[in-house]
């Protein structure tokens, strides 16, 4: 048990520095400094929800056009920013593997919680700031917007995992990231409810880890009303085997990385 | 004691690999002083850097039954874009250290003074070895593996070095990799020749110079 513990106490030292260190190098200390980990999406979501009320009306789907393009895009860029910033991380942080009780998993998750804090900042900023406009409504269950976070991020982080060493075996994945997180899109649950598609359509969506945990964060936040359709066993199903590639990836990568 | 087992690296080279080690097997005592020589390009980095765990041999182990320090050389080790400061409580939060103690060591020992304040990558090779070298030593490793650089700096400096290492710490083991006969013969009691991917372990230093001078 001791070297358990003393294994996890490591573990904790090490993600906690390089948060630090990825926070000063990324934001540094001048003006709001770390803060500007939730100024992205804070700004992609409110920009996106004010262009969707000016150019479809008041509501999206009977509820509130803002608070709907904001429940949709915050995750959705959380997504797309992680897997874009899994690309090439184990190269460019290279010089830290001179230091033994750092392993390149931490990389891939130390990038992932930063996304991750940034955005559910972000995503509690802005549902208090609409709140107090009356552009959001009431939680109906935190809880769930919860659990669906953590559907939402489970599926994420598999995907830096698998992405981040295979960038590193070959270049052709940095230059088709892009085109695959478009792609995605449809199949983020962002633009729709569940419930409002043709029953095929929504069929092939439910395919998508990442609608089930939309799904769980709408239902959380409008209630029952938006009828939503997730399972709470399928997309750990997939999530879950696609981590353990992610986590076999990378220690096939680590026993070849060339390290300057 | 680190001791290598079995070890075997390559790199890819063109369509084939370049076997870098082969087949080495070798090991470090405590309180020995251990010089690493060969040729450039012979593999002595590679072999400090398997024995450091910054990669990973194709096959064989080394096993680790003290701490070592990380690979202390030109590069590597440090975050370019931070600064001295930056990088030295970057080193204490991993390494479990204080950083306030840290910091006092590491400015009374390197005397970089304003420059600990700028960015690592603006710093000349004499100046990242000192505050690697006060960092590690800040730390305590049991073993400290050196690459390529050792006693830079002026008369002053290398004093000091003396004094940390070998005076207050003669316990602690030592492999240092250099092109430095002079400095070799008066730092290291044992040798190992690197030769074609071959190790060669000498018990006397003068005998692996020897060998060194004559390939």
């Amino acid at each position: 048990m001791a070297s358990f513990r003393q294994g996890w106490n490591i573990q904790i030292r090490v993600i906690n520095a390089l948060m630090l260190r990825e926070l000063t190098t990324r934001f540094g200390r001048e003006n709001i400094g770390f803060l500007w980990i939730m100024a992205e999406p804070l700004l992609f979501a409110l920009l996106v929800g004010f262009l969707w009320r000016s150019l479809k009306g008041p509501l999206e789907f009977g509820v509130d056009v803002i608070a709907f393009a904001v429940t949709g895009y915050i995750p959705l860029v959380l997504f797309r920013s992680c897997v874009q910033r899994g690309v090439s991380i184990f190269t460019a942080n290279g010089s830290l593997m001179y230091h033994r009780q750092i392993s390149i998993v931490d990389f891939a998750l130390v990038r992932f919680l930063i996304e991750l804090i940034g955005h559910m900042m972000a995503y509690v900023f802005v549902g208090v700031v609409l709140y107090t406009f009356g552009l959001f409504p009431i939680p109906h269950d935190l809880g769930f917007i919860l659990l669906g976070w953590s559907y939402y991020s489970v599926f994420t982080l598999a995907l830096i995992l698998i992405v981040a060493p295979l960038s590193e075996l070959n270049e052709v994945i940095e230059k088709i990231i892009p085109v695959i997180t478009y792609i995605m899109i449809p199949f983020s649950g962002a633009f729709y409810f569940v419930g409002s598609l043709y029953p095929t359509a929504a069929e092939v969506v439910l395919f998508s880890p990442l609608v089930h945990g939309m799904e769980m964060m709408r239902y959380g936040v409008f209630g029952p009303a938006i009828d939503p359709q997730f399972d709470f066993l399928y997309p750990l199903t997939i999530s879950l085997p696609l981590l353990l590639l992610g986590l076999m990836l990378c220690r096939l990568v680590r026993r070849r990385l060339v390290v300057e | 004691m680190i001791a290598c087992e079995k070890l075997y690296k390559s790199y890819p080279m063109g369509h084939g690999r370049r076997h870098v080690l082969k087949n080495i097997n070798f090991a470090i005592h405590p309180g020995e002083k251990v010089a690493l020589l060969g040729r450039n390009g012979a593999g002595k980095s590679t072999l400090i850097k398997q024995i450091g765990g910054v990669e990973l041999p194709d096959s064989g182990r080394v096993i680790r039954k003290m701490t070592n320090s990380w690979p202390l050389g030109f590069n590597g080790g440090f975050q370019g874009s931070l600064t001295g400061y930056d990088n030295a409580r970057f080193i204490a939060r991993i390494y479990g250290a204080s950083y306030s103690e840290i910091k006092d060591f590491v400015e009374d020992f390197t005397e970089l003074g304003k420059s600990l304040a700028t960015p690592v990558k603006t710093y000349s090779s004499g100046m990242r070895f000192r505050l690697a070298f006060a960092l590690s030593l800040a730390i305590e490793f049991d073993c400290y593996l050196i690459d390529e650089v050792i006693l830079v700096g002026d008369q002053a400096f290398q004093q000091k070095c003396i004094d940390e290492l070998f005076v207050k710490r003669s316990d602690r083991a030592l492999l240092v990799a250099s092109h430095d006969m002079t400095t070799i013969r008066q730092i290291c009691n044992r040798g190992a020749l690197l030769n074609e991917g071959i190790l060669s372990v000498y018990q006397d230093v003068e005998d692996a110079v020897d060998a060194y001078e004559r390939l």
